[in-house]
């Protein structure tokens, strides 16, 4: 297979300049998180990662310390943030009531605290909004950011996270707020600027999510969905003849030592063969399906995500 | 390996709630702990949202509905076993028609554009809706346990604390303020004749007028319904704090879980709920190790003909590999179920990984059996 040189101007088609990285919690959203950032930082494109009152797990996958709610240089070309409802909101209040103190005197108050409360999703529309703000920041009137990428929640109970730009911009009949969620919802939707990534495991019920999620993302809210990301698939260190051959051998060997050899390899054949039937359930969304390979070494750690990041990079469709 | 604290719970409680994040197998390990108790004798009911297709097929089930279903598992087993698959979505109207005292005041509620905007990720009334069926179920006087899959979610407890939210964000004071606002003029009058209009003016800046007054039209109307939330909300609380209800959570051996079973601890006491422990699937089991620099030529020198036809130099050394990484892999998962024991100063139950999957009803009951008896797997 032949390396095409990528040039800045020809990135891959899962480097979009807003890309929305997100899937079922504990299918490792934030190591491909972590693996994409990587990719785009070493095409020399300034790339900032955005986490959403997380752990910043993406920082410490890279090997470095937790940033907090600053935008910080982790390495070249690399940044990243961790945005915080209550930050992400008093930056937000600040903006459009111009002083801290008639900020304090609005949302200081109960009935207001409350109501922010009780309007679901509205810490999530304003982390959103932040990583919107970084998507529109510009120096010498050149946008600061090649792109931006973020972890975004894990798909619960729906879509709620996606939606809210579009349920606020139709909530709300004219002001700030509606004018703000309607640019929001312009950038999701434009598929030249924007992709939402879904990472998944090869593992019945991730596999079933995502396709749901799929059909919902793009059928109901026509969000550009971009590219399945396939993480922790099995890993046969055999070549086709060996695996047959191994597959012919249908009873346990005698020896001890080939026992023990005949299991091992019999196992991961298995695992794969369960998961590349899962892989193929995805053949029917028409979407690019990069996989990644499931890592066995003993920790890890910042070698493992530059080896997602070299697979990504080596992917072709 | 601890098994023991699982078959007890599995013997005597009334509920067993199986908590965990999303892909660690909570809801394998919910039907497969329902299965070893009804084989064993008890009557059990298990509860399960939005399952894996084939995991409702092991159960007997084609399709989904809200019936609850009989699950026919064999002339051995001395207990029963029912499941139900509820279906989360339109939980909010149901809870707006259960609760409204009248069928004029529910479809007001259902009618209002907010509602219609919120209603499906209105904070805890699909969990709310959930518990409620449980106590329906264990007031009934066919099942003797029930055992709850909680839905997935990145704080596990979450999921209980969402009917208390809700209720919290509706019986708020300032929310009575607004629906008395709604009697006495408009909210606008109400919040300037308190003197604030300044905030007022904020808010307005903020967001545009009309979507408040029409936010506290809808809060007013739910406020109607509140009252009996409260007291179904009381009754389900103490269940869930019941001495014979049990919390388990499911994690899979990964360092980065390490800390939700921490918290998952500090939560279930912080709220009074009893614990029962943790358990931890896709454990793989080490294999002996065949060491290839010395003994590859031993290995080959004890070969029969036959196996030596078989088995190439290049297949021996790729399934070294395999069984290097596999070892590795148990290597891992056996230092994370020894953190599990030092964090908690309990071993874990310890579920072996299936590399074929689990999708039937004998797969169920392998596991299960697993689940009470040390060293089955």
């Amino acid at each position: 297979m032949q390396n095409t040189v990528r040039t800045p101007s020809n990135p891959p088609r899962f480097l979009r300049r807003f890309i929305l990285v997100t899937g079922k919690g504990g299918v490792g959203k934030s190591t491909v998180t972590a693996a994409l950032a990587l990719a785009s930082a070493r095409r020399g494109e300034k790339t900032l990662v955005c986490e959403l009152n997380a752990h910043e797990q993406v920082s410490q996958l890279l090997g470095h310390e937790t940033v907090g709610s600053h935008v910080t240089e982790l390495e070249p070309n690399l940044w990243s943030v961790n945005i915080r409802p209550e930050d992400a909101m008093q930056e937000y209040g600040v903006m459009k009531l111009r002083f801290v103190a008639l900020y304090r005197l609005v949302f200081d108050n109960p009935l207001v605290s409350a109501l922010v409360r009780f309007v679901p999703g509205l810490n999530d529309l304003l982390m959103l909004g932040k990583a919107f703000n970084h998507e529109r920041e510009e120096r010498d009137g050149q946008p600061i950011w090649d792109r931006i990428i973020i972890d975004a929640p894990a798909t619960g109970h729906g879509l709620t996270f996606f939606q809210l730009p579009k349920i606020i911009r139709d909530a709300v009949p004219s002001g700030n707020m509606h004018r703000e969620s309607d640019e929001m919802w312009r950038l999701l939707t434009d598929a030249e600027r924007t992709a939402i990534h879904l990472v998944t495991l090869p593992e019945e019920l991730p596999i079933q999510e995502t396709k749901e999620l799929h059909a919902r993302l793009r059928d109901e809210l026509e969000l550009p969905v971009g590219t399945i990301f396939l993480n922790r698939m099995p890993v046969v260190s055999l070549s086709d003849q060996e695996q047959d051959q191994l597959r012919s051998m249908s009873t346990e060997p005698d020896s001890p030592e080939l026992s023990t050899l005949w299991t091992a390899g019999k196992i991961r054949i298995a695992e794969h063969k369960r998961a590349s039937g899962f892989r193929r359930q995805l053949d029917g969304l028409a979407l690019p399906v990069v996989s990644l390979s499931r890592s066995y070494a003993r920790h890890f750690g910042r070698g493992e995500i530059e080896a997602l990041a070299d697979e990504m990079e080596r992917w072709t469709p | 390996m601890s098994q023991g604290r699982l078959k007890h719970s599995l013997s005597d409680a009334r509920l067993v709630v199986i908590a965990g994040a999303g892909g660690v197998g909570k809801t394998t390990i919910a039907a497969s702990a329902a299965v070893q108790a009804a084989s064993s004798g008890r009557r059990v009911a298990v509860l399960t949202i939005d399952p894996a297709r084939r995991l409702a097929q092991a159960l007997g089930f084609e399709s989904f509905d809200d019936q609850i279903r009989h699950v026919e598992l064999g002339p051995e087993a001395r207990g029963t076993l029912s499941a139900l698959m509820l279906d989360v979505k339109g939980t909010g109207d149901a809870m707006v028609e259960r609760f409204s005292s009248t069928p004029e005041r529910a479809q007001a509620i259902l009618d209002n554009r907010y509602y219609r905007y919120f209603s499906t990720s209105l904070a805890g009334s699909q969990e709310y809706m959930v518990i409620e069926q449980v106590r329906r179920l264990l007031d009934d006087d066919d099942y003797d346990l029930v055992i709850l899959d909680t839905p997935p979610a990145t704080n596990a407890l979450e999921f209980f604390d969402a009917p208390e939210r809700l209720i919290q964000g509706l019986s708020r004071v300032p929310l009575q303020t607004i629906a008395d606002g709604q009697d006495q003029g408009s909210l606008t009058g109400r919040l300037a004749s308190r003197g604030r209009g300044l905030i007022l003016r904020g808010l307005n800046r903020l967001t545009g007028g009309p979507f408040l007054e029409e936010l506290a039209e809808f809060l007013g109307l739910f406020s109607g319904i509140l009252d009996a939330l409260i007291e179904s909300s009381y009754r389900v609380q103490s269940l869930l704090r019941d001495a014979r209800t049990q919390f388990y959570l499911v994690t899979t051996p990964t360092t980065a879980r390490l800390e939700e079973v921490m918290s998952f601890r500090a939560e279930l006491r912080r709220r009074d709920f009893p614990m029962g422990g943790v358990i931890l699937n896709r454990v793989h089991r080490p294999l002996p190790m065949v060491s290839v620099n010395d003994e590859l030529d031993g290995l080959f020198g004890g070969m029969s003909a036959d196996e030596r036809q078989q088995w190439s130099p290049e297949l021996v050394l790729g399934c070294v590999d395999i069984l290097r990484q596999h070892n590795l892999l148990a290597e891992r998962d056996e230092a994370i179920n020894h953190r599990l024991n030092e964090m908690t100063g309990e071993p874990p139950t310890q579920v072996a990984n299936f590399p074929r999957g689990v999708d039937d009803l004998s797969g169920l009951s392998l596991i299960g059996r697993s689940l009470v008896t040390e060293g089955t797997l």
